[in-house]
């Protein structure tokens, strides 16, 4: 493991974005160009992840290895990735629909595993890449293109959804504070165990004029000026119940004794159970005696 | 056995017995301790289990080959069947099947006569209606003892390994308690004095062999895929429980740590192959296993490990489908989800294994192309390898290379691009940790670099790369066994498992002075036609023979090859196995129709 | 303020860091500029992206300027500023571009940024002592009134008859 002084510009890649003009995603990546130049890890020691989605594409426009992955998969391809080399910081990427929708099922595996790895969702409450259908945290009500006459489903609350399976750490940010943002990006992937934050990042070409960066920036509210105590998961677990209706900024929840990770566990394991049979004897263990 | 009845007759090289019973009367416990005995003695033994589908107490049965040279299938007709009840028996119908021959063993307390078996008009000749029960609770206080008195029965009237047989029940009893083994012991010495009292009117005694037992194994054919990935490198697993395939990621999950690996069960099949996908990206060897319905969810994943070019090595231990099908029976019918599943114009190579002994060659020809090629490649085993015990000799792990992905070097990392064009369409490969490697993997279209891309014509020629790398497996003649006569107008075609069964029908033709071949393709896709146009050139009749509805080989070939008309399609759905003397007669009908037809041609002339 | 730079304390920013502070601050708004102009150029949005490349332009001569004043000075004197410590202070905000956006609409982005950056440096000054600070803080934020006018004359010639909504003129977006 390395860490040398970096700046933003050492993962900011050659290729040009091509989000909407607008596009909260524009912030989320400058956010964590900073976080990772204030980690100092080389971008040759991180591997980014991503599904696929409109916010899926920021592996590519970061200079770490990425893998730009298939909808709703990029959890368990990163925890591949982890296990097989745990010195590898590993952040994981997508938007809600990839997250929250056809990803849902592997977001309590992963949290009940607990590999050290820091999953963004930017959480746009829409389908950005296939242009403005109903996604799994969008309002109920909403209209749509597949929702014409208002969604009748309520929406996934993605920070109760990751608290309640146990996540060590549960954040929220929003681009329209960048500083704020990239602070809690940075604490996420310094957390050693599985960390989520949910960053309400604004699309411009299909979102709702009250969840643009601008309309952010006066409705936000820092839980660290409401006094909240990021070690209090009940406490938490309230503030997260007004997902949707308030746009909490901060820490939820911290575990104030990280458990073990996964990476640990299993580094244990191999060295607890190290010396088999060489590969090229394997086969003498199924000799008839 | 007696010295007399064997100068009176040869002894037999080749004993199949086929036993069925409820899950309770330990049936397959028998067969285990039979297969055991006789891999102990050096003999070539083989077992098949097959079940119904409870969890417990179903109905269960197991086949049990034993044989004085190698063996290549499970056996066809049984030459002695034991049922403990005839209901459990006849629910494995075409699994089981008797002949006048078979010597018959049942359970008395069934009150079927002797000459009422239920064997729909098959009268065999030498019939035992022996009270099982009964003898257990004389001589070992409980009937439970039924499956040790029919190992004393077995190795009363055929000679059986009784010592090893002994020594299993020895061993397998002693961790229990000494009364317990005194009991088995008595409960098989009764078996055997029945035998005794009560002799086969033609004595059939097995040969003794005597050979070195040094390094003989005995193993299924999940637990060799297992071993031979560990063997080639693998160190990562990614994979979700289903039946037939389990074992494999059960083997995994204990050794795999031993040699600094992991075994991530998911939370499902598309998260499984995932975090191989993700494993291999890091720069592991790795792998997954499912079956039927664990490979349809696996789909998506393969076409990005493909356009991602990420080695990684997939198998699929068939089963009968479509959709839950025949969870615990075999069927050769993935062929065509193996070579076109997914979406987009795609070549993933396919290996298929002929027999336990076979999957270790075979998984360590997976990963060396997986590796080689940067490649999911699929193997094809099915139920009956993958579950079926075989006595394997000892391989000589030496002789085979392990090949590893061609990684950059330092030079090549100075400007390196992770797709570069290269004459044979293998760039080498980074993996995160390696600076100067950094590159973007996706599932969208690349360029050189890895920088996604919409341009179709860059599409085209990363089509063209990524299909012309394989080009050279189609003439890769190792990964076709041709057998038999290289000129004969007669042909069989058969892969998996049914393989083996062609092997033994292909020789009982030729003894009896037919001249034909066989080709086993280790390989099925690619095609590799010039292989099939070489092979094909001599033959005027022929069969692919396959289990499945559709023969799914055959209609491949069909596509890509010039088969002779005379080449026809032998197909049954899984559960039914082929018999040796089955294909042997088929075979010797394409004989005769092909002398009429060469008769009938010199007439009209 | 406080949340725009982490880590220097005013009251007692030397004219070093200060010089260097200025000159980061330059950098910023040229590199967001370009980003802007970036985005704005893979959309087909030319007007408003020449503009912001002509603004990227513009900054980097200021930033060259500052340099220029800072290696006079101090030579290569060690730099304790760094640009993770500020954010968005004569920049404009990353979502300020859209596409098919006017040139007027990107003028008036420029304007909201230098009366940012207007406002950031007087209520520096309001905290900072050293004299050489406070003039070169004071010269700073003239030039950022300079700049205002620019920008005003600009949208003065580009008049407020806006040509309509160009969403309305303009194809849907594409799904993938
Ligand atoms: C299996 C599969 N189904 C559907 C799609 C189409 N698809 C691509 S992205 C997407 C949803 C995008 O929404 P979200 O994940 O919230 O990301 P955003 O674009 O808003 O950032 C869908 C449905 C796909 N690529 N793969
Ligand atoms: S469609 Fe929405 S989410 Fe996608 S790039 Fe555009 S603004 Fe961003």
């Amino acid at each position: 493991m390395t860490t040398v002084q970096l700046t933003s510009k050492d993962f900011k890649s050659n290729l040009k974005p091509i989000w909407c003009p607008g596009c909260g995603d524009f912030g989320v990546v400058q956010g964590i160009y900073r976080a990772l130049a204030s980690i100092g890890r080389p971008p040759h020691e991180i591997a980014f992840v991503s599904g696929i989605g409109c916010s899926s594409r920021i592996p590519g426009y970061t200079t770490a290895y990425g893998f730009n992955t298939v909808h709703g998969r990029a959890l368990p391809i990163a925890q591949g990735i982890k296990l097989a080399n745990p010195e590898l910081l590993v952040l994981v990427a997508g938007g809600d629909g990839d997250g929250f929708s056809i990803g849902g099922g592997h977001v309590p595996h992963a949290i009940r595993r607990n590999p050290d790895l820091t999953y963004l969702v930017m959480d746009n409450q829409i389908y950005g890449l296939t242009k403005g259908q109903l996604s799994p945290t969008s309002a109920c009500g909403l209209k749509t293109v597949t929702s014409p006459h208002g969604a009748i489903e309520h929406p996934v609350n993605p920070l109760l959804y990751v608290l309640s399976y146990g996540a060590g750490f549960v954040a929220q940010a929003t681009p329209a504070d960048m500083a704020g943002m990239t602070a809690i990006i940075e604490e996420a992937i310094r957390y050693p165990g599985f960390s989520f934050v949910n960053v309400q990042s604004p699309c411009v070409t299909y979102g709702e004029d009250h969840q643009q960066v601008k309309a952010h920036r006066t409705a936000m509210k820092t839980l660290a000026s409401m006094g909240h105590d990021p070690s209090d998961r009940m406490r938490a677990f309230e503030l997260a119940s007004h997902y949707g209706e308030q746009l909490y900024t901060g820490v939820f929840y911290r575990n104030p004794n990280p458990p073990p990770t996964y990476g640990a566990l299993v580094k244990e394991r191999q060295a607890a159970l190290a010396g088999g049979l060489p590969r090229e004897r394997i086969l003498e263990s199924f000799i008839q005696r | 056995m007696t010295t007399q009845t064997e100068s009176m007759h040869p002894p037999a090289t080749d004993l199949v017995i086929g036993m069925a019973g409820s899950g309770g009367d330990g049936i397959v416990s028998a067969g285990e301790s039979l297969i055991a005995a006789a891999a102990a003695e050096g003999y070539h033994a083989m077992m098949t289990k097959s079940f119904g589908s409870q969890i417990r107490g179903g109905e269960s049965s197991c086949r049990v080959r034993i044989g004085t040279s190698a063996l290549h299938n499970p056996g066809g007709i049984l030459d002695v069947a034991v049922a403990l009840n005839w209901e459990d028996f006849l629910r494995f119908g075409a699994e089981l099947p008797v002949s006048s021959q078979t010597v018959v063993i049942y359970e008395k307390a069934t009150n079927v006569a002797p000459d009422q078996l239920p064997l729909g008009g098959v009268h065999p000749t030498d019939v035992f209606a022996v009270p099982i029960e009964e003898i257990a609770r004389k001589a070992a206080g409980t009937d439970l003892a039924k499956n040790t008195v029919v190992l004393g029965l077995l190795a009363g009237w055929f000679d059986l390994a009784p010592d090893a047989i002994l020594r299993g029940i020895r061993k397998r009893f002693a961790k229990k308690s000494a009364e317990l083994v005194q009991n088995n012991e008595k409960a098989f010495q009764s078996g055997i004095d029945y035998a005794k009292a009560n002799p086969l009117r033609q004595a059939r005694p097995l040969a003794r062999v005597s050979r070195s037992t040094a390094g003989l194994m005995l193993l299924d054919g999940n637990d060799m895929c297992a071993a031979a990935s560990l063997f080639a490198g693998c160190e990562f697993f990614g994979g979700y429980p289903i039946t037939p395939s389990t074992e494999i990621m059960q083997y995994l999950s204990r050794e795999i740590w031993r040699y600094g690996g992991a075994v991530l069960q998911a939370e499902d099949e598309i998260a499984g192959i995932g975090a191989a996908v993700g494993a291999s990206f890091a720069g592991k060897k790795s792998m997954t296993a499912t079956s039927g319905p664990g490979m349809s969810l696996k789909t998506e994943m393969l076409g990005l490990a493909s356009i991602a070019e990420l080695p990684l090595v997939v198998v699929n231990v068939m089963r009968g489908g479509p959709s839950t099908g025949l969870p615990t029976k075999p069927e050769q019918s993935d062929l065509f989800q193996a070579a076109f599943s997914g979406h987009g114009d795609v070549l993933r190579p396919i290996l298929a294994p002929t027999s336990v002994a076979d999957t270790f060659r075979v998984t360590v020809e997976a990963f060396n192309l997986a590796e080689h090629y940067q490649t999911p490649v699929m193997i094809l085993s099915d139920q009956e390898i993958a579950q079926r015990k075989e006595t394997v000799d000892a391989i000589d792990t030496s002789r085979f290379e392990v090949l590893h992905r061609r990684v950059p070097t330092g030079a090549e990392l100075e400007s390196y691009e992770r797709f570069r064009a290269t004459e044979s369409g293998i760039s080498p490969i980074s993996h995160p940790g390696m600076q100067g490697g950094n590159y973007l993997a996706a599932g969208i279209e690349h360029n050189d670099k890895g920088d996604p891309t919409v341009s179709g014509k860059i599409h085209a020629r990363m089509n063209e790369k990524r299909f012309r790398k394989l080009d050279p497996l189609r003439h890769r003649q190792d990964l076709f066994a041709i057998e038999g006569d290289a000129d004969a107008p007669l042909a069989l075609i058969a892969w998996g498992s049914v393989a083996g069964v062609c092997r033994e029908s292909l020789a009982r033709v030729r003894a009896s002075g037919l001249r034909a071949k066989l080709l086993v393709p280790t390989l099925l896709w690619p095609i590799a036609e010039g292989v099939y146009q070489d092979f094909l050139a001599s033959v005027q009749a022929g069969l692919v023979v396959e289990l499945s509805h559709q023969g799914q080989l055959y209609r491949m070939l069909r596509m890509q090859v010039d088969v002779p008309r005379g080449l026809k399609s032998l197909t049954r759905s899984g559960a039914n196995p082929f018999l040796p003397s089955e294909i042997a007669q088929r075979l010797e009908q394409l004989a005769i129709d092909l002398q009429s037809r060469v008769s009938d041609q010199k007439g009209e002339g | 303020m406080t949340t725009k730079v982490s880590g220097l304390d005013f009251s007692k920013l030397t004219l070093l860091d200060a010089l260097d502070l200025a000159v980061l601050i330059e950098e910023e708004a040229m590199d967001r500029y370009r980003e802007l102009a970036e985005q704005l150029e893979v959309h087909n949005t030319h007007a408003a992206a020449k503009f912001f490349r002509f603004m990227e332009r513009n900054e980097a001569k200021h930033r060259e300027a500052l340099l220029t004043q800072r290696t006079a000075r101090f030579a290569d004197a060690p730099r304790h500023v760094r640009r993770e410590m500020i954010f968005d202070i004569e920049a404009p905000e990353y979502d300020e571009a859209r596409t098919f956006m006017s040139l007027r609409a990107a003028l008036e982005v420029s304007m909201r940024s230098e009366t940012k950056a207007r406002e950031f440096f007087e209520s520096a000054l309001a905290q900072i002592s050293d004299s050489e600070v406070r003039t070169l803080f004071a010269e700073l934020r003239d030039e950022e009134i300079e700049h205002q006018g620019l920008v005003q004359k600009e949208l003065d010639k580009v008049g407020s008859g806006a040509p309509g909504d160009p969403e309305d003129y303009a194809d849907e977006p594409v799904s993938h």
